[in-house]
This record gives structure tokens, sequence and C-alpha cells, in this order.
């Protein structure tokens, strides 16, 4: 008998409650049987699935060592604890939130630098004038050696910063910084600007599954189970439903609509009677309806989807390829 | 004894904490009785002078630990860096001393154990340099030898014949930070020429109108302005880095202007400088006729290179077996003059001996004076596939 499948969702804070309500929203509520201050808990209505309450950074190192199946952690932190991601993790799917950019930063005072190639020339520079090393503080250690190694830059020392390092260069401990930021708006409060190519990680929350954990029949097929729901919730959002019939609804129209508006036509073109149900990117709603009526229709019914599921399952697909 | 007796009873030795082959405790012996004295230095060491030295990338190669105090560690990397902190620490630093080293150093290469055994020499404070470079080769020719291998591919270079051309261009102060960072980093800085442009960017500069207002004007008052409208923005040190030193740097941006591409006639003399290679006195008269053309003060630089090159023949060195390279180095940038790597060219092309002149790293390492210096190392593993001498 083996263990449970183990998925593992952040223990607190925003993503917390972004994770479940992610997965609320794909009809995988999370439950805490034995009460709310449980680290572990499960998932209504399908049994032999543990949810394990962890920091997002546990979670990226139990996905590492394959103690747990699936997890919810952001990209940043897998790209920065794992030098081999292909080999240990798939990122199955970005979630839609926790978006957070890894950038270098500089003091606004250096007038002078706003390029990769001027924190490189700044650097050498600085060197001969103070002879020593231009010191860059940040916790993302390894995104930031290989980004200065790709920019060519060799004139720098990191400083490994656990908190508040946007506070280095004030308080005279690193001149440069290396960190997440949402809005920018803790940089621009510390006096900091943005490299312009100095984005190293447009991150957000991923679902991570871990090559490294035991991937039996019985697990694959719940992987199946939570991403066919995960799938379908994901096409849901993306699209609306738009239904119309009118007698000169015919194949000729509806590529014209797939052409314009990027529709798709779930349940194939226009039945006998002109009865055409479309799904619809939400930005283009309006202007399809408009189509739609300029067209002849009389009337044009536009829905929210709860869910899209369809006989493929990419998400799983995906997962399974790389698993083999 | 065959060779693979040998080399299995040298790992053997090793992996058991044992001594090395015999023949490389020979060598040492030999380095001895000539006036090296043998230090052993600490296989624990500070993890800082390495990453300040050798660059935040070596990190990923090196085997690091911390002390309870949080202080970083490292098994040695390297000995040339532990040598010199023990010279420094010997109340000899200044004065002319030479060592010799043979030892375990420690880098991380996916497949290997890890361990790769050196022996060494490291030579300080000896003010006849081009004398001191030419023992240098010839002690690392003689260990070679003594392995068995007659016909090694000799290769050498200068890296201040590179600095002497880069500072008589008559080019902005970037571009000479430039030009010297690449050649130390990059072994193919002639194919890169045409790319290397100033910036990175093609967009319009940020303050490209102020830029073009203060080019051209004196250039102490607009340093002046740019430090002032700085000061008046309450900015005095951020980063550790001065107002002055941000006005200087944004000043030198606006003489460069909008052509961040490196001067076209500039960069044929570099092509032609570094295009030079061959045997060395050939491309001493290369190099001279080149000084001439382009109008280049290459300083003493010449002059020590023809020196040295006086000093190997004296040594007995066949000087035109030697393959000398303008282009040359070994992407370290604590290189300041002669070079080397002894290699075997039916073989990997692994280097076997290779060293150089390293002029500044004591003054990096903290010496209140600079102290001239000049060493190389010995892979005896690589060297013990070859059959003894005798």
């Amino acid at each position: 008998m083996s263990g449970p499948f183990v998925i593992a969702v952040p223990a607190k804070g925003r993503l917390q409650d972004n994770a479940e309500k992610f997965f609320a929203r794909a009809g995988l509520a999370l439950i805490k049987p034995r009460g709310a201050r449980d680290y572990r808990g499960a998932i209504a209505g399908l049994d032999g699935v543990e949810v394990a309450y962890l920091s997002a950074s546990e979670i990226t190192g139990q996905l590492a060592q394959g103690a747990v199946h699936m997890g919810v952690t952001g990209e940043d932190l897998v790209r920065e604890m794992m030098p081999d991601v292909d080999a240990r993790v798939v990122l199955v799917t970005g979630l839609g939130f926790g978006f957070a950019n890894v950038v270098v930063a500089v003091p606004q005072a250096w007038i002078d630098v706003r390029t990769m190639a001027d924190v490189d020339d700044v650097a050498t520079a600085f060197r001969h004038h103070h002879g020593r090393k231009m010191r860059v503080a940040t916790k993302y250690v390894n995104l930031t050696r290989n980004f200065f190694s790709q920019n060519g830059v060799i004139d720098y020392r990191i400083v490994e910063s656990a908190g508040a390092t946007e506070g280095a260069p004030a308080a005279g401990t690193a001149e440069m910084i290396v960190d997440i930021t949402t809005t920018g708006a803790t940089l621009a409060a510390n006096a900091l600007k943005i490299v312009e190519d100095g984005t190293i990680l447009r991150s957000q929350a991923n679902l991570v599954a871990s090559r490294a954990a035991a991937w039996g029949e019985r697990e694959r097929e719940i992987a199946r189970i939570i991403l066919d729901r995960i799938a379908a919730q994901g096409r849901a959002g993306a699209f609306r439903e738009v239904r119309a019939r009118f007698a000169a609804c015919d194949n000729a129209l509806v590529s014209e609509a797939e052409q314009r508006f990027g529709v798709e036509t779930p349940f194939g073109g226009p039945t006998s009677s002109g009865m055409l149900t479309l799904h619809c990117p939400p930005d283009e709603v309006y202007a399809l309806t408009a189509f739609l009526r300029d067209k002849g229709a009389e009337a044009v019914a536009v829905a929210d989807l709860d869910y899209v599921f369809s006989r493929e399952n990419p998400l799983f697909a995906r997962l399974a390829e790389r698993l083999a | 004894m065959n060779a693979d007796g040998q080399i299995a009873g040298l790992k053997n030795g090793i992996a058991a904490g044992g001594k090395p082959d015999p023949r490389a405790e020979g060598l040492v012996a030999s380095y001895e009785r000539a006036g090296y004295r043998r230090l052993f230095p600490a296989m624990l060491q500070p993890a800082e002078p390495f990453l300040d030295l050798s660059g935040e990338d070596i990190r990923r190669r090196m085997f690091l630990t911390t002390a309870p105090s949080g202080e970083e560690f490292c098994l040695r990397p390297d000995l040339t860096i532990p040598v010199s902190l023990d010279y420094l620490q010997s109340g000899q630093a200044g004065r002319a001393q030479g060592y010799c080293y043979l030892g375990p150093v420690f880098r991380h290469r996916a497949g290997t154990s890890g361990e790769v055994m050196q022996a060494g020499i490291e030579s300080f404070g000896r003010s006849d340099t081009t004398a001191a470079d030419a023992e240098m080769l010839a002690l690392g020719l003689e260990a070679v030898t003594q392995y068995g291998l007659t016909k090694p591919d000799v290769q050498i270079g200068d890296v201040a014949l590179f600095s002497a051309m880069v500072a008589a261009l008559d080019v902005a102060p970037a571009w000479k930070r430039r030009l010297i960072k690449d050649f130390n980093r990059k072994s193919n800085l002639a194919q890169d020429l045409n790319r290397l442009v100033l910036g990175g960017s093609n967009e319009r500069p940020e303050y490209q109108g102020v830029l073009a207002a203060l080019a051209g004007s004196d250039p102490k008052g607009a340093h002046a302005l740019v430090t002032d409208l700085l000061s008046i923005a309450g900015i005095s040190a951020v980063g550790g880095r001065s107002v002055g030193e941000i006005a200087d740097r944004f000043l030198e941006q606006a003489t460069l202007g909008a052509s961040a591409k490196l001067p076209r006639e500039m960069r044929a003399v570099i092509e032609k400088f570094l295009a030079i290679a061959g045997e060395p006195d050939e491309a001493a008269a290369a190099l001279r006729a080149l000084a001439a053309e382009a109008k280049l003060d290459l300083g003493g630089a010449l002059d020590l290179f023809e020196s040295r090159i006086g000093f190997l023949a004296a040594r007995g060195i066949d000087v035109g077996a030697l393959r000398f390279a303008t282009a040359f180095s070994r992407g370290f940038d604590y290189y300041s003059g002669f070079l080397f790597e002894i290699t075997d060219p039916s073989r990997t092309g692994d280097p076997l001996v290779a060293g150089g002149r390293y002029d500044a790293l004591l003054s990096r390492l903290g010496s209140t004076q600079p102290i001239p210096a000049v060493g190389f190392s010995v892979w005896v593993e690589r060297l013990a596939i070859y059959g003894s001498a005798s």
C-alpha cells in the first residue's frame, strides 16, 4: 500500500488565500477535517489526497526531493533553488496570482546607469576606483549569478540578504540589489530604480509537479482528475458563451467570426435550424454580438462559463509526457 | 612499472590520503634544491579572497562551508592565493622569496572526485622580472621533461603588451576599461570586436538633450553642475559611489555621445595587434612595426618582452619553438604580464603546466607595497600518464 497523493499548498498569507480560491474555483475544495490550525488537509470528494500546508520555500524543497507530488509555489523560488529545474520538476501551469518580477535595481542617484551594460561598466570602474568589488545584496544568489554572467558582469560580490534587501544600499551594506517586486513601490520608497533590461524573471505562482515523487497508476489518475478540473476551469475563465439563432447563420459566417474574434465552436457549426453556440474571449464579446446582429440575429445571449470539460486534457498530457 | 600501474597506485594513494606519486615528490624536492622553500598551506581557507579575486562564478565550483561564527571557509580551490597569503604573513613580505608546494586543490567538476593534485612555484619580490619570468618557464619545461614528455606544445603571451596598447589608444576611458576586461575574460576578443558596443542599447538615452548640451562645455564647470544637481536632490553617497564618481561617468557618457561603436580606425589597430602571433622574435619585430605605423607608444612593455626572449634563450630554451600570440589570455584578470601554458597536442590539450606574472595580486590581498610575483602550477596527475624519463 503506497502513501497518499500529497499536494502542498502555502501555509499562510495571501498565497494561501489565493491558492484555496483557485482550487475552489476548479471544484476542488480544500478542507481541514481536524480544524483550521491543522497543517494537513484533504480535498472534498477526492479520496487518497493529502493537502500539506507548508511555506513556499519548503514546498519548493519538497518538490525537488520528491516528498510531495504537486505543489503551489512561485517560479522564482523554483528557479533559484533548483539548478536543474527540468530534471526535477514540471511547471504544469501558471495560476494567475502571486505575480512578481525578480529585478536588478540600483540607486536612483546613479543617473549614469540605465542598462545592464552600464552596470557592467560601473562595476569594473568601481573596482578600479575603490580597490574592492561592488556588492549586490540578494536572496536570489543563483539567479543573480547566472544573469550577471549572461550579461558579462564579473566585478561584483554577492551579499546574501534574508530580508529587507531594498534597504541595503541606504544602509551601506551593498551598492545595488536583486530583489522581487510587484509594483516597484517599495523600490521607489528606498530611492532605487529598476535597470531597463534588468528583469531576470517574470514570476507567478505555479502548479508544479515533482518528477522524483512516486508516480504509480493511482497517482497519475489523481493528477489526471485534478488537472482535468483545473483545465476545465481555466478554459471556462478564458471564454464567454455566446448563443444565437438565425436563418442566415452558416459555416462561412462562423469562419469569419473565428478569424475576426478568435471564437471557438465547442459543439460544431450551426444546427439545421440556425442555432449557434460560440466561445468567445471576453474582450471580443461585444464586437461579436454586434457582428451577429448585423448578420441578422434578433437576440444574442451571453453567459459566463463555470467549466468547459473537453475530451483532451492538455495539462495532464504535458505532465504525463514529462514524467515518462 | 607500466603507466597503468602508476595511475592505479597514484589514485589509491590519494583516496587513502597517503603520499602522492613519488615522481611528484621528486619534482618538488628538485624545486627545494633550487632554493624554493616548501610550504604546506592550510586546506581550509577563508573563502573571501578567492571569491574576491576569481569572481562570483567560481562559487559554483568551490566546496564552501560556514563556521559557527558565520564566516565562510572553503577547501582551497588553488594554491597561488594560499601561498601568497602565507608569504604576506611570514614577515618576509616585500623581500625576494620563492616557494614551492605539492598538494591537493578542490574544484567541483561533474563526474570527478573534485580533488586535483598540483605542484608548483610562486616567486615573490624579484625585481629582475624578465629573468624571473624566463626561469618559471624553464622550470615548467623541466617538469614535463622529467615526466618523459619531450616535445610539448608551449603557448606564451603577455598581458602587459595588450594593456600598453590600450593605454596608448586615443579612446575614451570607458572603452579602455571595456577592452581590458574583455581581453582578460575572452579568448575570442578578435571576433568579438565587431559586436563590441558601449551602452548596449540603441534607444535614445534618457538624458540625451542634457548630455548633448554638456558635451564640449568646460569639463570642470559641467562636473560642478552635475555634482550640484545631485546635491540639491539630497544625494551625497548612495551605495558606495560618490557623487563625484557618478558625475564623472555621466559626463563620460556625454563625451561618447551617440557613437556607442568603437571608432573604426581604433578597431583596425586592435585587430592588427591581436593578429600578431608566431615565433617570439618575429612577433616582436611585427609589434615594433605596428607601433611605429599607428604611432602607438607601447612604453617599456615591448622592451621587456624582448628582454625576456633574451633570458629564455640564455636558459637554453628553443625560443623559435615557442608559440607566441598577442591574443593569448588565461581567463583570470589577475595576470599582469608574461603568461604560458604547456600542453600535449597529441592528447586532450588540457594544460599540464600553466602560469604567469601577477604583480597586482599581493596588493589586492592587502599588501601595502606593490610586490612583483610570478609562478606556475603543474597538474601532476595529468603528467603521470607519461613514462619515466629515466
